[in-house]
């Protein structure tokens, strides 16, 4: 049962944090897929060393074409489940049982780690917590659902999520994507409390005002022509 | 004839020509450029037909309707370019993934 759940982690020159992810990573024992896309820094060389599966992108694509090439992975190797997780030391691996289980028992399609549900994160940045405010209704507004939290990497899928779910949206807008893929599929959904580490290095990988801009512009056309 | 006047047609023909000798496209496509460039030369030899149409629109002067009108179809230029792009991207991850996950196998077939 273990190797046939797949976490899937897309990495984008993170050669400061990967090694001690991927090591806290193994020990679930579960199936990793390390997604490389096209980093520049030794970050692949680091990957290999470790008892993972590791896909290269042979240039760099964005966060969802990456955690897209990692599913077509799993889903090659017959997974029955797949945990979308970041490199950058922000999530637990801790949180990756309680992700699952919802999943195991049959519950649920697709599960969405929260920041702010009870049991969840209690220390969040002040322009964080705003800005993660604005996104869920953005999110709202764009696909009907309402979360607790938004752009939360941390999620999992079942099988048949991982059959609906086909990521065009190479980019950080990927995350309301896969809102709009649940709905229009009819899947079914659920929210489990997760812890987010708020490290100076994640801080300074995350995402910019500008960055926000342009997932909502390429939200916009994506909801003109397709 | 003026001196921007023959500058203007030159570089209106010059377009016209370069189009045709390196972009091959369709026949639909030559017409309409052609009828673009040769409404762009009638204006330059009659600018008076600019400023009677402005007039009749509500436009101050001929050279202003021409801006304004400008300023549109170069709107909706930039947002057909982005569209363009978007999908130029799309397929360009659809191709990285394919080489991506093609590797991958090759090398786990290969160790065994």
């Amino acid at each position: 049962m273990h190797s046939s759940v797949f976490i899937v982690i897309p990495v984008y020159n993170e050669a400061p944090v990967i090694a001690q992810t991927l090591h806290q990573a193994v020990q679930t024992g579960y199936s990793i897929v390390v997604v490389d896309d096209g980093s520049t820094d030794g970050t692949t060389d680091i990957v290999r060393s470790f008892p993972v599966h590791c896909i290269v992108h042979p240039v760099n694509l964005g966060q969802g074409a990456a955690l897209q090439t990692g599913m077509e992975f799993a889903k090659l190797h017959r997974a029955q489940a797949v945990v979308h997780f970041d490199a950058d030391g922000q999530h637990r691996t801790a949180d990756v049982d309680k992700l699952l289980s919802p999943i195991l028992q049959g519950k649920c399609d697709v599960v969405f780690g929260s920041r702010f549900l009870q049991g969840g994160t209690g220390k969040i940045p002040r322009a964080k917590r705003m800005s993660l405010q604005l996104a869920r209704y953005v999110n709202w507004m764009f696909t009907g659902i309402l979360l607790s939290d938004a752009h939360n990497g941390l999620r999992a899928l079942n099988r048949r999520a991982l059959e609906e779910i086909q990521l065009s949206e190479s980019r950080m807008s990927h995350a309301t994507e896969i809102l709009w893929i649940v709905r229009d599929k009819g899947l079914s959904y659920t929210e489990v409390p997760v812890t987010i580490e708020y490290t100076a290095y994640s801080m300074h990988k995350g995402q910019s005002l500008w960055n926000s801009i342009n997932i909502i512009f390429d939200l916009l056309f994506k909801k003109i022509n397709r | 004839m003026k001196l921007t006047q023959l500058i203007l047609i030159v570089g209106l023909l010059a377009i016209l020509v370069s189009y045709f000798r390196w972009f091959r496209s369709a026949v639909m496509d030559k017409l309409l450029v052609a009828v673009i460039l040769a409404a762009g030369i009638f204006m330059v030899v009659f600018p008076d037909l600019t400023n009677r149409l402005a007039a009749t629109l509500g436009v101050g002067r001929g050279a202003d309707l021409v801006f304004y009108l400008f300023i549109v179809g170069f709107c909706y230029l930039i947002l057909m370019l982005y569209a363009k792009i978007r999908k130029l991207e799309q397929q360009l991850a659809e191709l990285a993934r394919k080489q991506a996950l093609h590797d991958v196998q090759t090398q786990s077939t290969g160790k065994s």
